[in-house]
């Protein structure tokens, strides 16, 4: 049986709408969409699905009897996700060639969302206790970990790993009901040794596996300061299988001397997040940013999977929040990762659509797919139809509205910051320092002094030496990643 | 193919932004707004004193729309919150004002990003400068920037070189 279209989308209703919530939405969308009320074409289809979908709502036969085929069909007739997607442009140029077609998307909690309660967590703290760690590092870490013990209740459980060139278990993996005895072990660890992550991911996956539940919230967060020596490889094939057992990952590295591209990596592809932190009196404010938001996670292991029809490809897939990172795939498939009840997930895709016929075409079949532990429910599925209209006299160069705009302006500088990288690995020195220029001048009209000189300074350093600053590698690197966070002026 | 107006590279119809150097490809990226001779411009200068009476004489009347009308002839609606900013989309410094003047020929005309804003008060709608490089000229006279003046039926609007008519109904 062919899937039903989801009717309270194309009306832009809660699955609880009233009678009268439906007809009020139905009137309302049919007098916008109606192919007499607008001069633009493209809306008849729109036209055409509101009427379906007010045919079988608008009906309390009909409409209770699509609720039950929905819910044996697996899909909750209760909104789960809220589901958005904006396109760059309503219509689309009928051209020879291949054109681009911008899609930014959102996703949030469903209404149903209860904020009140937090499921529980499973955390394993795995912590770097090299030589390098010793003074300030260690001590603030030591201090962080415990707070973070305070603000656990008894439904948690909690892990504590240490290592440098071994792992041992500070605390094994429990239900936190002796708060002050784990506070003591965490006091007793030293710094000795050298740094081999993948020896602390292996415990501390070994310990969250311990009391790791299908609906729980499991997370490793690692704190390193260093290099890890030759084990890289082994530690991404880690964080894959973590991922497979719904564990997320997440990294912060301390000071200058870590590896962005691995700890970046770890967390991306196990739906964690990375931190750079500067100074050692941000551990504490990061470690408590994370815990909260993690306590907030309402949708886990969301996936956007993207049906092309011929001729249309991404070319490239950007999630914004909560900084602006590379969407890892899966063939059509993009890994979202987990959702917070309080900040929705945001991206940009970049479509490369190929020549169509003038009228209209579906160019994707969107499906969004993701679990909700509090509510014990897997596989919940929204769908949605990327459905454009071809016109032969569409003036090629319209305005996006002004979200899909800004958003992409910032991707644009985050693109021109890996572009420099890849120079410079490439050797290309000359190239590299061009677009480190050349990116400074677009953070100035942005009015980002600050990350503006930043990157003056490396270009500068790299005409001279042909090498970059590791610091500065990394403020650029994660200034840019963080641009959407910082406040417009024009909002 | 497009071609980057700042550096030349090629794009495929359709992109927003020039992935080699930054730049917004539909206008060319930050364009200044440059001052025009003092002789484009009207030399009379409006009364601030009209500002504040008005201000005063504001009362509440039944709801009133405001359109106004660019060379282009296209209607502009005021959102309904009553207030907007007329000016010039910049996206790359992420100005987006509510009326944007660059298709009725804003960066020719001098129109800043951020040029004037017009709202309302009580039933009364003011036009304020907001020290915009070329000036709001109000019925051929130039608004000191940032004092509201009362917007009236009919008045003539001047943005730079950009003149635009309004209608109070």
């Amino acid at each position: 049986m062919r899937d039903e279209p989801d009717y309270y989308a194309t009306l832009k209703v809660l699955p609880d709408a009233t009678a009268d919530e439906i007809k009020h939405a139905y009137r309302q969308l049919a007098r916008q969409a109606h192919p007499d009320a607008r001069a633009e074409a493209g809306t008849s289809l729109l036209f055409r699905q509101i009427q379906e979908a007010y045919e079988v709502l608008g009906d309390p036969a009909k409409r209770a009897a699509y609720d039950r085929r929905q819910a044996d069909a697996g899909r909750s007739p209760q909104a789960v996700f809220q589901w958005r997607m904006q396109p760059s442009r309503a219509t689309l140029p009928v051209l020879p060639d291949e054109q681009v077609l911008y899609v930014l998307f959102d996703i949030a909690a469903g209404q149903a969302s209860n904020r009140s309660s937090r499921i529980p967590l499973n955390v394993c703290l795995v912590l770097d206790r090299s030589t390098s760690m010793q003074g300030a590092r260690l001590d603030q870490t030591k201090a962080a970990a415990q707070r973070m013990i305070d603000s656990l209740t008894g439904d948690d459980t909690l892990g504590i790993v240490s290592f440098s060139d071994k792992a041992e278990v500070v605390w094994p993996s429990q239900l936190l009901t002796d708060p002050i005895k784990a506070r003591a072990r965490v006091s007793a660890i030293q710094a000795s040794g050298g740094t081999e992550i993948l020896q602390g991911l292996n415990t501390g996956l070994q310990e969250l596996d311990k009391n790791r539940q299908k609906y729980s919230i499991n997370h490793l967060i690692l704190l390193t300061d260093g290099q890890t020596y030759g084990d890289e490889e082994k530690c991404l094939v880690v964080a894959v299988e973590a991922k497979r057992r719904h564990i997320g990952i997440s990294t912060m590295g301390i000071g200058e001397d870590w590896n962005d591209t691995l700890l970046d990596a770890l967390a991306s592809r196990s739906g964690g997040v990375s931190q750079y932190i500067a100074s050692t009196g941000e551990i504490q404010h990061f470690l408590r940013e994370r815990l909260q938001g993690l306590g907030a996670v309402y949708g886990d292991n969301l996936r956007l999977t993207l049906k092309m029809t011929n001729g249309v490809r991404i070319r490239n897939a950007f999630k914004l929040s909560p900084y602006i990172q590379r969407i890892e795939r899966d063939g059509e498939t993009l890994i979202l990762g987990p959702l917070q009840s309080d900040t929705p997930i945001s991206g940009m895709l970049e479509l490369v659509v190929g020549p169509h016929t003038a009228g209209d075409h579906r160019l994707a079949q969107a499906e969004l797919s993701g679990d909700v532990p509090a509510r014990q429910m897997a596989d919940a599925v929204l769908r949605q139809d990327l459905t454009f209209t071809f016109e032969p006299d569409a003036n090629a160069n319209t305005t996006a509205p002004p979200s899909v705009l800004s958003a992409l302006a910032k991707i644009t500088i985050f693109q021109m910051q890996e572009g420099a990288w890849q120079a410079l690995e490439k050797g290309d020195v000359a190239n590299a320092t061009h677009r480190l220029e050349t990116m400074a001048t677009r953070l100035l009209d942005m009015g980002e002094h600050q990350l503006a000189r930043a990157a003056l300074l490396e270009a500068g350093r790299l005409a001279r030496s042909g090498n970059l600053s590791p610091a500065g590698r990394k403020a650029i690197k994660y200034g840019t990643r963080s641009l959407l966070l910082a406040p417009t002026k024009d909002k | 193919m497009i071609e980057c107006p700042s550096c030349g590279h090629q794009h495929r119809p359709g992109t927003l932004f020039c992935s080699e150097c930054g730049v917004y490809l539909l206008t060319g990226g930050p364009l200044r707004t440059e001052p025009l001779p003092e002789s484009d411009l009207p030399s009379s200068r409006a009364d601030p004193w009209e500002s504040g009476e008005a201000l005063a004489q504001a009362e509440a009347q039944a709801e009133s729309t405001i359109v106004i009308v660019p060379p282009s002839g296209r209607q502009l609606t005021l959102p309904a919150e009553g207030e907007a900013v007329l000016g010039r989309l910049d996206a790359t410094r992420g100005v987006f004002p509510n009326i944007d003047l660059t298709p009725e020929g804003g960066l020719e005309g001098g129109v800043s990003r951020r040029h004037a804003r017009i709202h309302r008060q009580k039933s009364q709608y003011f036009i304020e400068d907001l020290g915009s490089a070329n000036g709001t000229f109000l019925n051929g006279q130039r608004l000191t920037p940032y004092l509201p003046h009362p917007l009236h039926d009919s008045d003539e609007l001047q943005l730079g070189r950009v003149r635009i008519r309004v209608n109070v109904k």
